[in-house]
């Protein structure tokens, strides 16, 4: 049997060396970072600070126009609001899914995961078709002669919201979930076992161990929303204008792509402080998850 | 040891048997063929059968297809100058951004390499700098005929405009999908004559619209949601695409659309600035204007083609549906394209402006 020998012979040890540090594994994911996602962001902001000369006006036109104050104002309110709803409904829904024994939680979370493999279009959809005049509920109360006229219950605020909640829902389960799994529920019997009533145990205990995920359901929900404009676009009403509207405005039918860039570059700002802000306010190694 | 010397031997094998050969497809590809932009769908399925499969069989030239008419991506092409497209099918809104800028990104036709034959039998006002036009379409008064019993349905624009008579909800559409606000509705509902419509008084077509605001539902941002809410029944009124309804009807859906005042426009073939098949794009465009190949696409997808000579080989009963038959074409306008690509002392387009002014006055 010939030994196999390598075409090139280095100094194994060293290739070994090399191989075996983090920053190598990580590297190709660095490459790939730098250059789809890197690369076109500081050329798009090149593009919102040159044209062709440095020129703060992109910048300038966004806050001269008073429709870009309200579609930002707008933004973040229903993403607040849409946040807030995902964890009051989202936050029972995963600590009932983390106490499940593991067959029935998987057969539920199947249930959750099915959505969020749905297309976004055709979930909206679905809700045109359940809310509208002649949806299903408007039907269902009419013919009971509960209601005369149909509720107006899409192309509004409202109808926005239950579709955006039900869009957002599968990621403020997935984070809360992955983070009450891991809570050892020893430490809830220790408490009651002293003394602790249930209630007293869950809010001295549980609740401030769950704080990584509802911290990081909640920060990912928010910025998701903040840049969602399908939902929106088709249950929303006139006055429900999102961010993500005007620039898919400017870039597809104004050809404006200098504006569009600012106008991104001035949400990925605001995005970045407030995500630094609440950090700050509640403290990054419970963002991070840091056992305490 | 051997297996794995055979394995590797093989899989090089393999590698070059895919190099060469997909090279020389390409090749294959690479000399004759023209690539097709288009709206995709149905549509472009009988596109396929009535056009692109019959050119390539007399021609030889390979045509690809592929949708939508995206405005960004035609602008990424000839920026960068990778460019991928060569004829596309696409509306005068795309037409107009595509061409008020510095600088075009549609070539101007040579109307000396089209057929003169086939220009006479144009209808002359699809003959522009940048287009030719293909197929007809219109905004037209839409509605549900669960709503709106034949006969007692509204007939003008301003019956759209009398709620009393007319009750329901209307649908109009957002900037937010490139249409612009439809001032020569507007205008029309407010009682000026189809023949005086324009240069636009842009004042009183916002003091019409403002007259029905409060009884529109949904303001659409794609023709598809417009004609899926009147199928559906979500609106009863729609100010939409009349030939995209007539569809729907087709397939027995209860709408039907009243083709008096409607404002017509043109789905035109243009050609990407810069396109590496020029001549095929020229030849294809000139095969599909035939009248007999228009007739062809319009007994499956109800546009009017842009051809007069088509309605000669038409079923009467599907002619009769179509919005360029003579008695429908005669009820309504022609858009002047002119008037929208005007630049005021702001140096922006109408166009430009009117829907800036539309994102603001949505708000109110």
């Amino acid at each position: 049997m010939s030994k196999r020998r390598f075409i090139f012979s280095p100094d194994i040890n060293v290739l070994a060396k090399i191989t075996r540090k983090p920053l190598f594994l990580v590297l190709p994911l660095i490459l790939y970072m730098s250059a789809f996602y890197i690369y076109p962001l500081l050329r798009m902001f090149i593009l919102s600070l040159f044209s062709p000369d440095l020129t703060a006006k992109h910048y300038q036109s966004f806050f001269q126009t008073p429709t870009n104050f309200y579609s930002l104002r707008v933004t973040f309110e229903i993403s607040l609001l849409v946040t807030s709803l995902c964890l009051l409904i989202g936050y029972p829904l995963s600590y009932y899914l983390s106490t499940c024994p593991s067959r029935k939680a998987s057969l539920l979370f199947i249930l959750v995961l099915i959505p969020l493999w749905t297309s976004v279009l055709v979930r909206t959809y679905a809700w045109i078709v359940i809310l509208g005049r002649n949806g299903v509920i408007n039907q269902i109360l009419q013919k009971s002669g509960i209601i005369e006229q149909p509720l107006k219950l899409i192309y509004n605020r409202l109808g926005l919201t239950i579709g955006m909640v039900h869009v957002m829902m599968p990621f403020m389960v997935l984070s809360l979930y992955s983070v009450m799994v891991g809570i050892d529920r020893n430490l809830l019997k220790a408490a009651q076992n002293l003394g602790a009533s249930p209630f007293r145990a869950f809010r001295k205990i549980f609740f401030p161990l769950s704080m990584p995920g509802i911290l990081a359901g909640c920060i990912l929900v928010f910025i998701i929303s903040t840049g969602f404009f399908v939902t929106p676009a088709l249950l929303g009403g006139p006055k429900d204008l999102m961010i993500a509207m005007i620039i898919d405005q400017a870039v597809e039918v104004l050809l404006n792509w200098e504006f569009a860039s600012a106008a991104s570059f001035i949400l990925l700002f605001l995005i970045i402080t407030i995500f630094l802000i609440s950090g700050k306010v509640v403290g990054f190694d419970k963002l991070w998850g840091k056992k305490i | 040891m051997r297996g794995r010397g055979l394995m590797g031997l093989g899989f090089i094998g393999l590698l070059l048997v895919l190099v060469f050969g997909i090279d020389g497809n390409i090749r294959a590809y690479a000399a004759k063929q023209v690539v097709v932009c288009n709206w995709g769908g149905n549509s472009a399925a009988f596109e396929k059968e009535c056009f692109y499969d019959p050119f390539e069989k007399e021609t030889g030239i390979r045509v690809i297809m592929t949708s939508p008419p995206d405005v960004a991506k035609i602008k990424a092409q000839v920026d960068s100058g990778n460019i991928e497209w060569d004829v596309i099918l696409t509306d005068i809104p795309a037409i107009l951004t595509l061409t008020e800028g510095e600088k075009p990104y549609l070539e101007e036709l040579d109307y000396s390499k089209i057929d003169p034959v086939l220009l006479a039998q144009v209808i002359p006002e699809v003959k522009q700098k940048y287009s030719l036009g293909a197929r007809i379409y219109s905004f037209n008064i839409a509605y549900n005929t669960k709503t709106f019993k034949p006969g007692a349905h509204p007939k003008t624009w301003a019956d759209v405009w009398d709620v009393k008579k007319f009750p329901g909800v209307r649908s109009f559409n957002n900037p937010y999908g490139g249409i612009t606000p439809q001032y020569e509705v507007f205008l029309m509902a407010d009682g000026v004559p189809p023949d005086k419509l324009y240069p636009i008084d842009v004042e009183r077509a916002w003091k019409s619209i403002d007259k029905l605001k409060p009884y529109i539902n949904k303001w659409y941002k794609s023709h598809a949601e417009a004609v899926q809410m009147l199928v559906n029944g979500e609106t009863d009124i729609a100010c939409t695409i009349g030939p995209r309804v007539i569809a729907e009807k087709w397939k027995g859906a209860a709408v039907d659309v009243e083709y008096n005042q409607g404002k017509l426009a043109a789905d035109n073939w243009c050609i990407i600035k810069g396109s590496k098949n020029k001549e095929e794009a020229y030849k294809l465009i000139n095969y599909i204007m035939d009248a007999k190949r228009q007739a062809c696409l319009a007994s499956k997808v109800p546009y009017g083609p842009s051809n007069r000579e088509a309605v000669k080989y038409l079923d009467p009963k599907i002619a009769d549906d179509l919005n360029t038959s003579p008695k429908n074409l005669a009820k309504q306008t022609w858009q002047n394209v002119r008037w929208w690509v005007e630049k005021g002392p702001d140096g922006k387009t109408n166009r430009a402006r009117s829907i800036e002014r539309f994102n603001q006055w949505l708000l109110k």
